[in-house]
């Protein structure tokens, strides 16, 4: 029955809205390993951890596909040998292309020395399949050796009192046998003279046949330097022959004996020995390692002495803002160096905390602890109450400590202070002072500007304002009598008109006034002073005018005082 | 590393021909294959000998501890002083050592071995008999011998290994070399502390400096007579050793109470020799020194105060005492004396004397400083300082505890000078075994296969041919 025979039965509408789907139910993979309850028991939410063990890793399976190499035991011959031994190991068969490093060619040297066995390898190995040759065979090494001497080479060039043939002979075989290992050949060195076939031989052999190991070097190394020089003369021998030729006639058997006893001594030090060694050379190191450290300390005090005098421009410091950036920098820089900082162990101080005593340690070298009184400088004077201690106006005035009633915040320089005070309120004014100031041979900014100094300027500024405002008030009296004399004049000229009379002498009077008014607007200090010298007699001034500039600038530091002082009158 | 990639040759210098390496001791003789990291076969060298239905008999390996027959009597073919004296029973020892582990009995002559039997009529009338068996014939053997071997000693040897067993190539190399190569040194000072000897051997470049070797006779032996002498003295009552073959049952007492167990008792004609009894002892008294023996740490002697005032042998008393049960059930804590047992390998006054002990009281220069004194003293003085920061201990009876920190204590006072510095394998199995590994490391080496003695050479030259070659 198929499923729209059912909807046609049930009376539902023919494939109306698609059937719901079944819910896919999400089965997570059980992992191999866990059982099939033990992981229902994990519940919906798969563990935290991941589980898989460990399991041995099989070899990959492409390589079970690889066909096995077969191994063989296989016997071989060693090359190094002349028995031809053969033995057996185990070997990858059919292996020709096996890389093996072909032993290299005997040496030469080689076959000088076993010249007593024969060249039987050769006919040995040619019956034997022609496989290659032992991997360690290389490994059998001599040492070069100097050829060993025929009868008539001892006879004429290596007789010795104190070494017979036989003796040397055993020497030479020996050193032969142990390839040149002189520990070993002195140990084993065991020389029995041919006498000892005689039955009453049996005590110990004299002791005078006792050979040390610098006897047997000497022997030997004579022999060999000999042996050497026979076989190339020294002008013939190659650079490394002829080193050792000389090292080998050099040798030294007393001094190598010397040189062995205080070896002897060295070693067999008592505990104390060993314990004041160690103490001077600790002392040694220490002492060397102090010097190291005052070496490095006095370089960088050099250095720091040799600081470069800044020329640039410093205007860009004056305000506070461009301190505090100043201060910014140096203490990044401070960081940056990752040395002692310049501030001390304790922490690098915030911003916010910068107190101007920071900033003017900084600056400058004359820094007063001037925030004494103050509010914000409690804080420092908190932190090192301990050191607060009052001082006597002498004290005070020696170190330069001051109390303010009111400080602003940031940094100003008293210079600054005192330059600002030049600074009238119009540029003409301004100007006045400048000009003031140029005559007294002042400088605006001040050279050095102490307390004292700056306090002296203050007063002088402030006179010379004063001067200038009297000037002011002077001139205006003197240009109102000037008015009220010319109208007086003018008045008494028109009676006079009137009654008839005409003053002859009233002619220059005229060109002069106008003169005086030119004279104002250029030399108005001199024709203050001079009118201040000459009082209000209108007079003598007609005689006077010509000089009035000459002298003005001349008389004026008296005149200043005296202006002064009438200005107290 | 995965096996089927045949090790670089440049990385490995092994080649492995499928030696013996053959490491008779007085105690225990070590057979293995080279090679391997240890022995295969670790027999006794003690050997068993009765009387069964008028034929003498022979027990060797383990067997000679397992049953108490009627007469037996246990024999050591090296003597006291760790060299062959019965070359006889040496020959059977040895070649029990390797038969009875490593190379068995070769699979018969399958004419003989009944698998084939064929009617006798049609039996080929011909047929060569082989010639008996030898046992070595296919396997290189190393085989090696104390520093002081004579002569003799040395080319007896290499006559039973070619003309006895057969073996195809030979070699004899001193124990105290191998125990330095199984230590990767190739120079080095070795002190072997055996059972019945112990030896300093300076070796330098791979071979030994025969002025510079010195042994004496107090090894793990001369330990246990030292142990019998405290045991006699022991103060409640002397200590009887009853080895296990002698109880039936035992049952718990308290410590220093009187054991009470059952005996088995021998007949007298049934009974084993003394000898027997004795071996069984010294099982004992070994498990004694593994338990509780300890050397005193030093920095000083036990004899003498310690740098707080105290003396050593106070401190000793009072550190916490360490218990043990005899076989018969007797247990006692032991306090200072399993440190006194074994002061004397450091200090020969701090002997016990005993007069029933087979051992004379200790000479100084016995001792294990004077030893190695006397050592560094036969070789060049260049060489001192290389040999005295390469010491090498090895042996079984250097396993007692806290040897080594003593040993180390005392050449650092006796050489304040130049850096001492000891070198024990902490593995126990390296440091009994360590002249074997080291024989099997040598005769598993490619460059080391041109060494070997040949039969050929050995024919050639005769037997002299091993003062020759191994020097």
């Amino acid at each position: 029955m198929a499923a729209a025979d059912v909807r046609d039965m049930l009376d539902l509408p023919a494939e109306g809205q698609p059937r719901p789907h079944k819910k896919q139910k999400v089965v997570e993979k059980r992992p191999e390993g866990i059982t099939r309850e033990l992981y229902a028991l994990l519940g919906e939410r798969a563990p935290p951890i991941a589980i898989n063990e460990n399991k041995y890793k099989g070899r990959p399976k492409w390589m079970n596909k690889l066909r096995v190499r077969p191994w063989s035991m296989a016997p071989f011959t060693n090359n190094a040998r002349s028995d031809g031994l053969v033995l057996n190991h185990w070997q990858r068969k059919h292996e020709s292309a096996r890389p093996s490093v072909p032993a290299p060619a005997p040496a030469p040297e080689e076959s000088q020395m076993e010249v007593d066995q024969p060249k039987e390898e050769e006919k040995e190995d040619a019956p034997k399949l022609p496989e290659q040759e032992y991997a360690f065979a290389k490994y059998n090494v001599k040492p070069r050796l100097p050829n060993r001497y025929t009868d008539d080479e001892y006879n004429r060039h290596l007789k010795s009192d104190d070494w017979s043939r036989e003796e040397t002979d055993y020497l030479v075989d020996l050193v032969t046998d142990y390839d040149i290992r002189w520990v070993l050949i002195a140990d084993r060195y065991d020389y029995q003279p041919r006498m000892d076939t005689q039955p009453d031989s049996n005590a110990l052999v004299p002791a005078k046949h006792h050979r040390t190991m610098e006897q047997m070097k000497a022997r030997y190394y004579f022999i060999a330097a000999t042996m050497l020089s026979l076989e190339h003369p020294p002008s013939e021998m190659s650079e490394a022959e002829f080193e050792l030729h000389e090292k080998m006639l050099k040798f030294d058997p007393d001094r190598e004996r010397d040189r062995k006893e205080l070896a002897a001594l060295q070693l067999n030090r008592t505990a104390d020995e060993v314990r004041e060694e160690a103490m001077l050379l600790e002392e040694l190191k220490r002492i060397t390692s102090n010097e190291q450290n005052f070496i490095t300390e006095r370089r960088e005090l050099y250095s720091r002495l040799e600081v470069p005098i800044s020329v640039g421009n410093t205007t860009m410091y004056q305000s506070s803002a461009g301190l505090s950036q100043l201060l910014q920098t140096l203490l990044q820089a401070d960081k940056s160096k990752k040395r002692r900082s310049i501030l001390g162990d304790g922490a690098i101080p915030s911003p916010a905390g910068q107190t101007p005593s920071t900033a003017g340690g900084l600056g400058r070298a004359e820094t007063p602890v001037t925030q004494a009184g103050n509010k914000k400088g409690s804080i420092t004077s908190k932190e090192t109450g301990q050191m607060v201690r009052t001082l006597t106006t002498a004290e005070e005035a020696k170190y330069g400590v001051q109390h303010h009633e009111r400080v602003s915040a940031g940094v100003q320089f008293r210079s600054d202070r005192a330059q600002r005070l030049t600074q009238a309120k119009s540029n003409v004014q301004t100007q006045k002072l400048a000009n003031a100031l140029a005559e007294l041979e002042i400088p605006v900014r001040l050279f050095m500007p102490t307390e004292r100094v700056c306090k002296d300027f203050e007063k002088l500024i402030q006179s010379v304002n004063m001067l200038l405002d009297a000037r002011k008030v002077s001139e205006k009296v003197e240009s109102e009598i000037r008015v009220l004399e010319a109208a007086k004049m003018e008045r008494e000229r028109k009676s006079r008109e009137a009654a008839g009379i005409s003053g002859p002498s009233v002619d220059p009077e005229h060109p002069h006034v106008k003169k005086e008014t030119e004279d104002g607007d250029t030399g108005l200090l001199g024709h203050s002073t001079a009118s201040h010298g000459n009082g209000a007699a209108h007079q003598s001034r007609a005689q006077e005018g010509d000089g009035n500039h000459k002298r003005s600038a001349s008389v004026l530091s008296g005149a200043s005082d005296k202006s002064n002082k009438r200005q107290r009158r | 590393m995965n096996p089927s990639n045949p090790p670089q040759a440049a990385e490995y210098g092994g080649d492995e021909v499928s030696a013996i390496v053959l490491d008779p001791g007085y105690s225990t003789t070590r057979a293995g294959f080279a090679g391997e990291d240890a022995p295969k076969s670790l027999i006794p060298t003690y050997y068993g000998k009765y009387n069964a239905d008028g034929q003498e008999k022979l027990v060797f390996g383990d067997d000679v501890f397992v049953t108490p027959r009627p007469g037996l009597s246990i024999h050591n073919p090296i003597g006291k002083d760790g060299i062959v004296e019965d070359w006889d029973m040496a020959e059977r020892v040895w070649e029990h050592s390797f038969m009875s582990r490593l190379t068995g009995t070769k699979a018969g002559n399958p004419f003989q071995n009944g698998l084939n039997d064929v009617s006798a009529d049609e039996l080929p009338t011909e047929m060569e008999v082989e010639s008996e068996e030898k046992p070595l014939s296919d396997s290189p053997l190393l085989m090696t011998e104390p520093g002081w071997n004579p002569a003799k000693a040395r080319e007896k040897t290499i006559e039973i290994a070619m003309e006895k067993w057969d073996t195809p190539a030979f070699y004899l190399a001193r124990t105290g070399v191998l125990a330095a190569f199984a230590s990767g040194k190739a120079s080095a000072l070795v002190i072997d502390i055996g059972a019945s000897n112990i030896s300093v051997t300076p070796i330098h470049d791979g071979m030994i400096l025969k002025r510079g070797v010195q042994h004496s006779p107090l090894g793990g032996d001369y330990i246990s007579s030292q142990i019998k002498a405290i045991f006699k003295a022991n103060s409640p009552q002397p200590i009887t050793i009853t080895p296990h073959y002698l109880i039936s049952s035992k049952s718990a007492v308290e410590a220093g109470q009187p054991p009470q167990a059952k005996y088995k008792t021998f007949p007298a004609d049934k009974a084993p020799d003394a000898s027997y009894r004795a071996l069984l002892e010294e099982r004992t008294l070994s498990e004694f020194k593994e338990c509780v023996v300890q050397v005193w740490p030093g920095p000083t002697r036990l004899s003498a105060p310690s740098p707080t005032g105290v003396s050593n042998e106070d401190m000793a008393r009072n550190t916490p005492g360490r218990p043990f049960e005899f076989p018969d059930g007797y247990n006692q804590v032991f306090g200072v004396d399993r440190f006194r047992a074994v002061e004397s390998l450091f200090d020969a006054k701090a002997a016990i004397p005993d007069p029933d002990s087979s051992f004379p009281p200790p000479t100084p220069a016995q001792t294990i400083p004077e030893l190695v004194k006397a050592s560094l003293a036969g070789v060049d003085v260049d060489l001192r300082p290389h040999l005295l920061a390469n010491v090498v201990v090895t042996g079984g009876s250097s396993l007692l505890y806290g040897f080594t920190d003593r040993l180390n204590h005392e050449l650092m006072q006796m050489f304040p000078g130049p850096r001492v510095r000891v070198t024990a394998p902490g593995n126990t199995s390296e440091r009994r075994f360590g002249s074997w590994i080291g024989g099997s490391i040598l005769a598993s080496l490619g460059t080391f296969h041109q060494m070997w003695i040949s039969k050929k050479e050995y024919e050639e030259h005769g037997p002299n041919i091993v003062e020759k070659r191994c020097k």
